[in-house]
């Protein structure tokens, strides 16, 4: 009778174990290899200000130039690689790796806030830190620069005053992840402007990991119209 | 007899369920258990040699081969002559990083420990790959493996020690002064060349790492140094953000 109690219990135990949701007992890992498929891309048309409408064909040139000149492409071209995106997800940080030339992003999970204005030097990913929302990553990103690749999706561009949200969750037993980025910049647009990308895991990545890219004189010509 | 086996069966099916139980708590895709904190921004401490060469150079010296102590001498006496300007153009084959330069370097490096992989960069590029998902090295004499400064390198935890085996460095660089990369102290890293690392917190500001090199055609026998690093808290990456040069200014090395 005692022995049966006590299975009974255990099987409980098992039960509660196994509807309790995976924040309150670990956070989702992100770690892998993610990458973007033909139905990844949810991005609407942004609402852009004039100003950044006026200036739409000269971002897209200077971005170009970046291109040819394998300049570090930055936030959110890292995001939109076509190579696998390479995410490492430790306690305090995550760590993501591109293939094209570009910085590694960090995002600080230690709770740490952002550094004040006059202590950050602005980059190309910005300074990243993330918080928990039940099982959602959500990420807040400032200290962007106007470097490299600055095209947003569905419009307009990053600049120093841009301000990015995004929310990280897993879906399919963590075989799919969800990114929602919500970019803010008064400059830029007349409204926050949201978009969705929906990266799948694969296996492997290839080989070699990181692009040696070399910069060539007749290809920054075609990609910029820029003489040389 | 019949109590006695009533009891095992019971013991066995707690057994099972608390096993059941433990397995059913852990996500899908969950953090593995806490790992040594080697993640974060960490500066390798130098003693104060005062220049470069002496600070990469101020290790135990190892023995090399009489060709690469040859070689040794006439690299000095060229740098001491003033040739110290790379003069090898940029090429797409030229390869990517150089593991014995990153992490002898004042850029402090910034180290991810993850399930599966751990990354190593210095402050904010990209570097190292250590994979940790027990997957074994390819072959690196295949032609279809294309060598990085970094090399290949695959790790395995011996309790707190993180020990990273490395091989599949290149046989040449593009650098027109050392055409093979170098190793503190005079020794060399190619595609001969066999690197072990034992990466330890001595304490939670404190990451050491030692180096081993093996290479038949480098060294008479094992060449073995360290290094230690101090944890940078809080530590802001430095972005080398300048526009790449125009293509008539190429200069050689990679992001």
């Amino acid at each position: 009778m005692r022995c049966a109690l006590a299975v009974l219990l255990a099987v409980c135990t098992v039960t509660l174990a196994a509807q309790r949701p995976a924040e309150s007992a670990q956070r989702p890992d992100f770690s892998g290899y993610w990458e973007l498929r033909l139905d990844s891309f949810r991005v609407p048309r942004a609402a852009l200000t004039p100003q950044s409408t006026a200036a739409a064909e000269s971002q897209a040139k200077k971005d170009a130039e970046a291109l040819s000149r394998c300049a570090l492409i930055g936030m959110p071209a890292v995001m939109d690689d076509r190579s696998a995106l390479d995410v490492r997800h430790a306690p305090t940080v995550i760590g993501m790796v591109a293939k094209s030339p570009s910085s590694a992003r960090y995002i600080y999970i230690d709770g740490r806030s952002h550094p004040a204005a006059d202590e950050l030097e602005p980059t190309t990913n910005g300074h990243s830190i993330g918080r928990w929302d039940g099982d959602t990553l959500v990420v807040d990103t400032v200290g962007f620069n106007d470097r490299g690749v600055t095209r947003i999706p569905g419009g307009g561009h990053r600049t120093p005053a841009s301000h990015l949200v995004e929310r990280y969750r897993l879906h399919e037993d963590g075989q799919r992840l969800s990114v929602v980025f919500t970019w803010e910049d008064p400059s830029v647009f007349q409204r926050p402007h949201s978009y969705e990308f929906r990266y799948y895991k694969v296996s492997e990545i290839s080989e070699p990991r990181v692009i040696n890219c070399v910069p060539n004189a007749e290809r920054t010509r075609f990609l910029s119209g820029v003489p040389q | 007899m019949f109590k006695v086996t009533r009891i095992v069966s019971c013991a066995i099916a707690m057994i099972v369920l608390t096993a059941a139980a433990t397995h059913a708590q852990r996500p899908a895709a969950a953090i593995a258990p806490p790992l040594p904190g080697m993640s974060g921004m960490w500066l390798v401490q130098d003693p104060g040699s005062g220049s470069w060469a002496a600070w990469f150079n101020n290790v135990p010296k190892p023995a090399v081969r009489p060709e690469i102590a040859r070689d040794n001498e006439e690299t000095e006496k060229r740098e001491a002559a003033g040739n110290v300007v790379n003069t090898m153009a940029r090429r797409p084959d030229c390869p990517v990083g150089n593991l014995p330069m990153m992490m002898a370097s004042s850029p402090p490096l910034n180290i991810v420990v993850a399930r599966d992989e751990v990354l190593i960069a210095a402050e904010s590029g990209r570097g190292r790959f250590i994979y940790t998902d027990g997957r074994q090295h390819p072959d690196t004499k295949a032609p279809s493996y294309v060598p990085s400064g970094f090399g290949h390198s695959i790790g395995r935890w011996e309790g707190d020690t993180l020990v990273v085996d490395t091989i599949g460095f290149p046989a040449r660089v593009c650098d027109s002064r050392r055409p093979v990369m170098l190793v503190p102290g005079g020794g060399r890293a190619k595609d001969t060349s066999h690197l072990v690392e034992r990466f330890r917190l001595a304490d939670p500001e404190t990451l050491s790492v030692t180096f081993t090199w093996e290479d038949p055609t480098v060294y008479v026998k094992p060449h073995t140094y360290g290094y230690t690093y101090k944890r940078i808290p809080e530590g802001l990456p430095i972005e080398n953000n300048e526009q790449a040069p125009a293509p008539a200014a190429n200069q050689t090395g990679a992001k």
